[in-house]
């Protein structure tokens, strides 16, 4: 109520000055042990949740969800706040670690050229989006993804969670590359649309 | 610089790490070339995949997971505090302060020396790296023209010539792959002068449609690859080639040397 107060009177309604977990993130910088244990209270249940549906597996997911943890405290310098919101970007930095968690099992995996230790680059958030608790934003996400057509939902999640490429989510399930193509491309589209009339 | 609008469409597969290896490469260059509109999309993108996330089931870590973590940060936070508390030196410390602080000095010359030897090896590497890529290119090229070749969805157009001198040419379009161009004892064009192909509409008043230039090897043969043709190769009358000034033509300044019309 107090920021939508202040927001109302214009002050402080730049949402990366006033994110809690921008301020966490800095505080980090300083190896301040009550800002990491806010920081995971806040969001080890999204990460892990996610490491989980990739991985299949709960003690890999725990593993990979300590690793990505324990990158936050180590190389918190590598988040910047000025790029954009903390959220994406973690979730960016967990489904890549788990992804290569998942291709280093994969021998025909194994030879990719993309598994990396690198952090991924932070992401601004688009003009259309805003701030959200985080439950609502489940239920928009999951709410238009069901409106999707089901292999259109399909192929993503085989992209997203499964770290596939076009041709091999094409293999999998035995449907022309261009097809593939064109759901992954249309769905993704539908979604952003969806999301931009959301806000 | 590329027209960024062949590569708009690869965004959001790209960010969602669905592209393949051709097409990841190809949009990588892109990107590195700088174009402003395609990392904008790009960061859009990403955001936009980000929130596949909450896709996932709901799920909670166990509470060891976070006793773990905790009891790994709190000894990490420990021994960087006592690395940075300060105690007092004795005075006859000093002497040997002195003598750490002459071997300091000379482990930073040694360190230096041997950065200038790791930047030396890096660069090897990094120009080992650049080699292996421009081979994988190749490599990804020769694949898709030998598809195009054999496949038997490809269409054979045969391009010939009205010049006795001439060997005959032939063209091999492929609706997704691309056209492949190959002869054999072809004469080098003169001077800096180069060989270019056309797409010739089917409609009327239609202008020829530049595509790629071409010089044949020492030993006349060439091989090439238009991998960006238009849609329907029905919307094409003929492919032509023509000689053009060195870079090539917008329009043909000279009459065709071979012909090839799609039935």
């Amino acid at each position: 109520m107090f920021l939508a107060f202040l927001a109302s009177l214009g002050i402080g309604t730049d949402s990366r000055e006033v994110s809690p977990d921008a301020a966490l993130m800095k505080n980090l910088l300083r190896q301040d042990v009550n800002s990491f244990e806010q920081l995971y209270d806040r969001h080890s249940h999204t990460v892990y949740a996610l490491v989980l549906r990739i991985l299949q597996q709960a003690a890999t997911a725990e593993e990979v969800v300590q690793d990505v943890f324990l990158q936050l405290w180590r190389n918190a310098a590598a988040y910047d706040a000025e790029r954009g919101p903390f959220v994406p970007w973690l979730l960016t930095l967990a489904r890549n670690r788990a992804l290569d968690h998942l291709r280093l099992k994969s021998e025909r995996q194994r030879r990719r050229e993309d598994q990396t230790d690198e952090l991924p680059p932070v992401a601004s958030a688009p003009e259309y989006e805003k701030e959200l608790d985080e439950r609502r934003r489940v239920e928009r996400v999951r709410a238009l993804m069901d409106g999707l057509l089901p292999q259109q939902k399909r192929a993503i999640e085989l992209a997203y969670f499964e770290g596939l490429s076009h041709s091999e989510i094409a293999d999998r399930l035995k449907e022309p590359l261009g097809t593939v193509k064109s759901w992954i491309r249309n769905g993704l589209l539908r979604l952003k649309e969806g999301l931009q009339t959301a806000s | 610089m590329t027209n960024g609008d062949q590569f708009r469409e690869l965004i959001e597969a790209y960010a969602l790490g669905a592209l393949d290896s051709q097409e990841r490469s190809s949009l990588e260059a892109h990107l590195a070339e700088g174009c402003a509109d395609c990392a904008k999309a790009l960061d859009e993108a990403s955001w936009l995949v980000s929130q596949l996330a909450y896709l996932a089931p709901d799920a909670q870590p166990s509470e060891m997971l976070r006793g773990r973590l905790l009891h790994t940060v709190r000894a990490e936070a420990r021994a960087g505090k006592s690395a940075k508390s300060v105690s007092a030196i004795p005075f006859w410390m000093w002497g040997a302060i002195a003598a750490l602080l002459l071997f300091t000095t000379y482990q930073v010359w040694e360190t230096s020396r041997i950065r200038v030897t790791i930047d030396s090896v890096n660069k090897t590497a990094e120009e080992e790296i650049a080699k292996r890529h421009a081979l994988e290119e190749q490599l990804a090229i020769a694949q898709r023209e030998a598809i195009i070749l054999t496949d038997p969805r490809s269409v054979k157009i045969p391009m010939g010539t009205d010049n006795k001198e001439m060997p005959q040419l032939e063209a091999m379009w492929h609706a997704k792959l691309g056209i492949v161009v190959s002869g054999q004892t072809v004469p080098m064009p003169s001077g800096n002068r180069t060989l270019q192909l056309w797409l010739i509409p089917k409609a009327k008043d239609g202008k020829p449609i530049p595509s790629m230039t071409l010089r044949p090897g020492a030993d006349g043969k060439f091989m090439l690859l238009v991998t960006n043709p238009p849609d329907s190769m029905y919307a094409t009358k003929a492919l032509a080639i023509t000689e053009e000034p060195a870079g090539g033509s917008p329009q043909p300044t000279t009459k065709p040397i071979w012909l090839g019309t799609i039935s």
